[in-house]
């Protein structure tokens, strides 16, 4: 029996109880007597009591089985024969899981192939236990339940009780999930400062992260200075972008709210929301098929040599006209937040409506928009696929916009991707290299977002 | 104000500014149409380029097909099968979380430290990079909890994670603009808070939820970069038959076919995009077809 088995039983115990209980129900409406709660209630209070703590119980054993399982092979005669480097010991023990559940025919490390059915019996075994006390709690629920049915029982309450509980937990998901990311990102990352100098990894100007295969071989230290993987981030992301997507957006919120006609902002603001919509992975095709030739041919054609074909210009560009949508819809927003009243004014005292909007409505709406920018440099920033497929690899400290710098995200993907062992330098680095980019965005997100909240306060 | 240079209207120095003035007014509304202008351009650009290069490309073969190194072979079913099972994932998960949390945060959360914390953490984690979901994903579904590699499963979970702060906020504006006439009817005939929330403030928001839903379902379709971190880039023959199957999803096929050396490979690339910007289109235009129709202003 898997532990599918075992879910798919749950769920029939549980829409058993409910339609038992359902039923009982109605008999006693049936014999004349009035409800404290309607059938459906004690229907949904036997299901709740009887899925519930057993799905609950299932979720809890899932890892945990996983960790009993590989302790028993280990202890298992033959799992005691395995070698002793843990290393070794967990990449065997890796692959006869695989083996045991289907997923590949037979491994790289031949004691894995006598391993498989060891673990696939103490895999049976376990889930054999873990199902069993599972139904067991489902059975326990649907009788706790059952039992105390009756004329004057409350199902609704508890119902209610159960479904605020249901609520707030999904509320608690995303604090979870910050933390999640934290965590991880934090263990990864200590990791990865027991082998490597924070100070080196924080101010060093040299990327290079090839470990090599033998340790005699030369450059096989590698060298993890992110200075300039955040200076191609901040060049690409918030100076290039930025260039072209402030006063695009801006402008675009202006004309949009102010001067187009409502028929032609019908029109032009769904086109917006598409070019906001098109997946990141086409902008970076497009940016290395089209946008990047063509930023050579020009770097070539002004008579700089160094023009590369993945330069940071035509990343820079292609991710501005990326983020000019959701500029524009943040400078909307703050715009349409200023007082009509004071627009009104301007306009009385017999300004021109483009004297009115630099004037009065723009130094109003500042503030918002200054934390939409901050969130617009915040994506940039964190933006993949475009640099991942129009920048460059060379990590270079470069002011030339035609030269190719790399990104944090290029180079996390391009660490991830490899075949590695997990515990290498060069994986680990990743996860400095994404707490670091967390904790920039986290930066930027708070400040934007205490702006924004802010200034629309101030109008409320 | 002495500063500013008096002009008269009998010499005709007033004309010379009010002319000055609405020239400026003109060259600001022009620049504010070419911005707008230069954002249409470019979308147009980039389709009609991809139309070119990838409409050749698109027949029943490559529709019914699975990847490939050749790329005569080379067809998209195997990828848009690997993306439905994964979106599947991502909205059985993100979309009831997502409205849960929504309808708790508007309608029962108390003003304390612990809501401030839970909005503060939603609001940024819809701003967090993509590619640190990605981080999370390869660190606990795939490190921790031994789910498996480059199954829709965990690509699901990953963008559920992405998607639902989205579904939350887009949810929450919707709730907000139920008026408050229908809660205090509701209680008024004796109706739980409960009961007021699921059958009636619920369902008023339903259009506006399943609006923000569309969306952020649309944007974990096209979503690559968490996707490369779970591993998804593998060279995967077979169409996936279910959940914990090895796949692949469009973005990242398109993403991998954009690095093949072969020059064939560009029309598949541009082919496999049309059909991914197709989708796209489908569910935005879905979306604002359903905020039409059913958004009611109160």
């Amino acid at each position: 029996m898997t532990l599918s088995t075992a879910l798919i039983a749950v769920l029939l115990i549980g829409g058993a109880a409910g339609y038992l209980a359902f039923t009982r129900a109605k008999g006693l409406r049936g014999a004349g007597q009035r409800l404290n709660s309607l059938p459906v209630y004690h229907a949904i209070h036997a299901a709740l009591w009887t899925a519930l703590p057993a799905l609950l119980f299932l979720a809890l054993w899932l890892p945990l089985q996983h960790a009993l399982v590989d302790q028993a092979v280990l202890a298992s005669p033959a799992g005691q024969a395995l070698p002793d480097f843990a290393m070794q010991r967990d990449a065997i023990l890796g692959e006869a899981r695989e083996i045991a559940l289907g997923l590949r025919p037979a491994g790289f490390n031949p004691e894995s192939a006598g391993l498989a059915p060891v673990y696939q019996a103490t895999m049976a075994r376990h889930s054999l236990a873990g199902g069993a006390v599972a139904i067991l709690v489902a059975l326990f629920g649907a009788f706790f339940a059952l039992r105390r049915q009756g004329v004057d029982f409350r199902a609704r309450l508890s119902v209610e009780r159960w479904v605020m509980v249901l609520l707030v937990g999904a509320s608690l998901i995303a604090i979870l999930t910050t933390l999640g990311i934290v965590l991880s990102l934090l263990f990864e990352s200590v990791l990865f400062f027991s082998k490597v100098n924070v100070g080196e990894f924080l101010f060093g100007t040299t990327w290079s992260p090839q470990t090599a295969i033998r340790a005699d071989q030369a450059g096989s230290s590698g060298a993890f200075g992110s200075v300039p993987l955040f200076w191609g981030t901040i060049f690409i992301g918030a100076i290039i972008a930025m260039i072209v997507a402030i006063p695009l957006g801006l402008m675009s919120a202006i004309f949009l709210t102010q001067y187009a006609p409502s028929r032609v902002r019908a029109w032009l603001k769904p086109i917006l929301e598409i070019l906001a919509g098109v997946p990141t992975v086409v902008y970076g095709y497009f940016a290395a098929l089209t946008v990047a030739p063509m930023v050579r041919d020009l770097g070539l054609a002004i008579g700089i040599s160094s023009a590369s074909s993945e330069s940071a210009l035509a990343a820079g560009l292609v991710m501005g006209i990326m983020i000019i949508p959701f500029v524009s819809s943040m400078a909307d927003d703050s715009i349409a937040a200023v007082p009509q009243a004071m627009r009104d004014g301007s306009l009385a005292l017999g300004a021109t409506r483009s004297e009115t909007i630099k004037k009065v409505v723009l130094p109003a709406a500042l503030p918002g928009v200054v934390g939409g920018v901050l969130l617009a440099v915040s994506r940039a920033i964190g933006e993949t696929m475009i640099v991942v497929m129009a920048a460059g690899l060379a990590a270079n400290l470069t002011i030339n916009p035609f030269e190719s710098v790399t990104t944090v995200t290029t180079q996390i993907v391009q660490l991830l991707t490899g075949d590695q062992e997990f515990d290498s330098p060069k994986t680990l680095a990743a996860f400095a290299l994404g707490l670091l980019l967390f904790i920039i965005t986290l930066i930027l997100n708070l400040i934007a977002l205490r702006v924004v909240r802010k200034y629309r306060e101030a109008y409320e | 104000m002495s500063s500013v240079a008096q002009s008269r209207w009998t010499d005709g120095s007033m004309h010379k500014r009010l002319a000055a003035r609405y020239a400026a007014e003109r060259r600001f509304r022009a620049f504010g149409f070419a911005a707008v202008a230069i954002s249409v351009a470019f979308l147009a650009f980039l389709l009609i380029t991809m139309l070119a290069k990838g409409m050749g490309g698109l027949d029943l073969a490559f529709l019914t097909g699975s990847d490939s190194t050749d790329p005569v072979r080379a067809g998209v079913w195997g990828a848009l099968k690997g993306s439905f099972l994964t979106i599947i994932v991502t909205m059985a998960l993100a979309f009831p979380i997502g409205v849960l949390a929504a309808l708790y945060l508007e309608e029962f959360a108390p003003r304390n430290r612990w809501t401030d914390l839970i909005e503060v953490s939603i609001n940024n984690l819809a701003a967090v990079p993509s590619i640190i979901f990605g981080l999370l994903g390869l660190a606990v579904f795939l490190n921790f909890m031994h789910l498996p590699r480059s199954a829709p499963l965990v690509g699901g979970l990953t963008l559920a994670l992405m998607t639902m702060p989205v579904i939350v906020i887009a949810g929450r504006n919707a709730v907000q603009s139920v008026p408050p006439s229908i809660r205090d009817a509701a209680l008024g005939v004796g109706a739980s808070r409960m009961q007021v929330v699921f059958h009636h403030v619920l369902p008023l928001a339903l259009p506006g939820v399943l609006t923000g839903t569309i969306i952020g379902m649309a944007r974990a379709l096209g979503e690559t970069a968490p996707l490369l971190m779970i591993g998804m880039r593998a060279f995967i023959v077979a169409p996936p038959q279910g959940v914990t199957d090895p796949s692949s999803v469009l973005p990242v096929q398109i993403f991998l076919w954009s690095d093949e050396v072969d020059g064939a490979f560009v029309e598949k690339t541009s082919a496999a995009i049309i059909v991914l910007l197709v989708f796209m289109l489908a569910m935005n235009g879905l979306a604002i077809f359903l905020r039409n129709k059913f958004e009611r202003r109160w």
